[in-house]
């Protein structure tokens, strides 16, 4: 049996899916970014070989790619592919129906449009600015002094929302003090937080020319109360995946390297 | 391929405005015209005693301080060529010409003035208004302006020959750079071309930024040296884009690019070679000057006309070009703050992709891109689409044959 890698170096996560020849996934794992890509990669790749028991190393992979933004420092990789198309073929091979992502890494957040083969038909991204980003809940989340999921928590329970104004990641963390010192219900910001973030991924979402039909990849993806946001500012439900959500980058990437390793073995 | 001889030399003379070619001619006594903008005819800044800079700035960092004088939603070209200014980047520059093409570039037009950021005596800075129309009245105008603001300031103040004959002398010579870039920009459109785009160019920004006549030995000969050069036997590239839009100087950019796989073919953006890099041809029924600003304008491609004539100029100038190239696709770029191609940008990547069919990426960018991570994604993804692209369109062509 040949086994497919793929390794999604992320700024805040690093993610690895080893496939087997018939596109089943053997292993996965997540890992927290280190501030050398490369460190991530291979500790990445170490943790998921180690769950194979068919596996020693990288280089018992028939074929092995990287993506993400670390994505041309994955160790022993054969090539690299962008985060874009990785996500949109992770999304593809585990439900060919949707049609669209809106995916929320720690610094960036993107829209994409899948064309019915798996390939990217369009896609939209923001720039430099971390507005709408992981790393932007986190500055809110360590702002209201809790963890991620806590923050989420929290938004669910608001029967009101206070629109957070600010774009920027710094002034918008400044905004949400000042509406903490003013005494206004926190679940009430926290809900504002996860609407402000969910407009971001409206205007993302509506420029690759995503319709109906989405889902959210990332890290963000597992964050309910910007799931309900997102599904509100955009009036559709979005589509529920069933495996986790965040490994579609690496999951997209294995399953390219399983194609093009089996078609280099078939040539 | 084996590296161009001459690339590194050309790159040393882009590391600093005031290159080795700058200096040489500054210390022969002849004066150095900066300028910003197509609308000056850089022609013009290269008669007799006098030679054209066109103005980057690729060592600024931050540019906090021209920020405070010209505020946040400004080009950022425009502020970051005025911090350097007031770093004193350019103080070897014995004028400084600019259009009222807009409102960022008068604000700095005007800040050179106000805050004296060049100590020489001589040094002054001339201003010209431009048409937003081509008539015979405006063509008119504009000469008059060309000639009050610009040349009969260059006599002057530094004594120059702006006769007939003299401007005839400098399109001459203007001309062979022309031929010359032509003929290695023609090379892009081959499949398997003996020149990148990065190396394109890099010669062709030292055009702009270089007196002419010290230049051309080094582009004669590299000339003769692509003519010559062995290719690899696969090209290196993996997709063709044309790329469209405001101000680039920027050599990351385009690395950045043909890092990503994506050769660019055809440069249709602000000092590329369309416009800019074609011969002027004059006529002895006519003055020079009076052809040279109707070429101008004519040809120019900015998206400060808004005439609909120009518009739809614009879009099929892109389109011809994309295919004169065999171009896979079409990249809009604008610098942020830039309003003319704010609204050009968004106007036209929807026209391309909706009405002339081109795969098109549009993107907003910084003055210098180096280290956008985001940047580098969103090429690769652009050229992993288009080598798809590819890829399935002779699938159905070795399908239908079959």
């Amino acid at each position: 049996m040949k086994y497919f890698g793929g390794c999604d170096v992320g700024s805040t996560y690093t993610k690895a899916v080893i496939l087997d020849e018939t596109g089943k996934i053997v292993a996965d794992t997540t890992i927290k970014s280190k501030i050398q890509a490369e460190e991530s990669a291979r500790l990445a790749m170490k943790d998921v070989i180690a769950k194979v028991p068919e596996l020693n190393s990288e280089e018992d992979l028939a074929y092995l790619i990287g993506t993400g933004y670390g994505r041309n420092k994955v160790p022993f990789a054969d090539e690299n592919i962008s985060e874009i198309s990785c996500h949109a073929m992770g999304v593809h091979i585990t439900n060919p129906d949707v049609k669209a992502i809106i995916d929320i890494g720690g610094q960036d957040v993107k829209g994409i449009a899948i064309d019915k083969d798996g390939t990217v038909q369009n896609f939209a991204m923001n720039d430099k600015c971390a507005a709408g980003t992981g790393r932007f809940f986190e500055a809110m989340a360590r702002s209201f002094e809790m963890t991620l999921p806590e923050f989420s928590k929290l938004s669910l329970t608001a029967k009101n929302v206070i629109p957070i104004t600010a774009q920027c990641t710094v002034f918008a963390e400044s905004e949400v003090i000042t509406l903490v010192g003013e005494g206004k219900p926190m679940d009430e910001i926290a809900a504002g937080v996860e609407m402000s973030i969910a407009k971001r991924c409206f205007v993302m979402a509506k420029k690759a020319g995503a319709t109906d039909s989405i889902t959210l990849t990332g890290g963000c993806a597992k964050n309910d109360g910007l799931k309900q946001a997102i599904e509100q500012v955009l009036k559709l439900k979005v589509v529920e995946l069933k495996t986790d959500p965040q490994l579609m980058g690496a999951l997209g990437a294995a399953e390219y390297a399983r194609q093009k390793g089996l078609a280099g073995a078939a040539a | 391929m084996r590296d161009l001889k001459n690339l590194i030399y050309f790159e040393g003379l882009l590391d600093n405005p005031d290159n080795e070619l700058v200096k040489k001619a500054s210390e022969d006594g002849r004066k150095a015209l900066g300028y910003t903008c197509f609308y000056i005819p850089e022609v013009l800044l290269n008669l007799d005693n006098c030679f054209s800079v066109r103005l980057r700035a690729p060592n600024v960092g931050s540019i906090d301080i021209a920020t405070y004088y010209m505020s946040n939603y400004t080009c950022e070209f425009c502020r970051t060529i005025l911090e350097d200014a007031i770093e004193g980047g350019f103080q070897f520059l014995d004028a400084l010409a600019e259009p009222d093409a807009c409102s960022a570039m008068n604000r700095l037009a005007e800040h050179f003035e106000l805050l004296k950021v060049n100590d020489k005596p001589d040094f002054f800075v001339t201003h010209l208004e431009v048409p937003y129309k081509i008539e015979d009245y405006t063509l008119d105008m504009y000469e008059t302006q060309v000639q009050i603001h610009l040349l009969d300031e260059l006599q002057k103040r530094f004594g120059t020959d702006i006769s007939d004959a003299s401007i005839r002398k400098a399109v001459d010579e203007h001309n062979e750079v022309c031929r010359i870039m032509t003929e290695l920009s023609d090379m892009r459109k081959l499949p398997n071309p003996p020149i990148t785009g990065y190396e394109y160019f890099v010669i062709n920004l030292c055009t702009y930024c270089c007196p002419k006549d010290l230049l051309l030995p080094k582009l004669r000969e590299t000339l003769e040296e692509v003519r010559n050069r062995k290719t690899d036997p696969k090209p290196w590239y993996r997709a063709r884009v044309e790329v469209v839009g405001s101000e680039i100087d920027d050599l990351d950019l385009i690395k950045m690019l043909e890092d990503a796989g994506a050769f660019v073919v055809a440069d249709r953006f602000c000092f590329g070679t369309f416009p800019g890099r074609q011969e002027i041809e004059l006529t002895d029924d006519k003055p020079a000057l009076a052809q040279i600003i109707e070429k101008y304008l004519v040809e120019s491609e900015c998206a400060r006309w808004m005439s609909q004539e120009k518009i739809q100029q614009r879009h099929d100038t892109v389109d011809q070009l994309a295919k004169d190239f065999n171009a896979d696709g079409i990249i809009y770029e604008q610098m942020k703050y830039c309003d003319f191609w704010a609204f050009e940008r968004t106007m036209a990547s929807f026209v391309l992709h909706e009405e002339y069919g081109w795969p098109v990426l549009s993107i907003d960018r910084s003055y210098r891109v180096r280290g956008s991570g985001q940047l580098r994604t969103r090429f690769q993804a652009f050229v992993e689409a288009l080598e798809i692209k590819k890829i399935r369109a002779a699938a159905e062509e070795g399908g239908a044959s079959a």
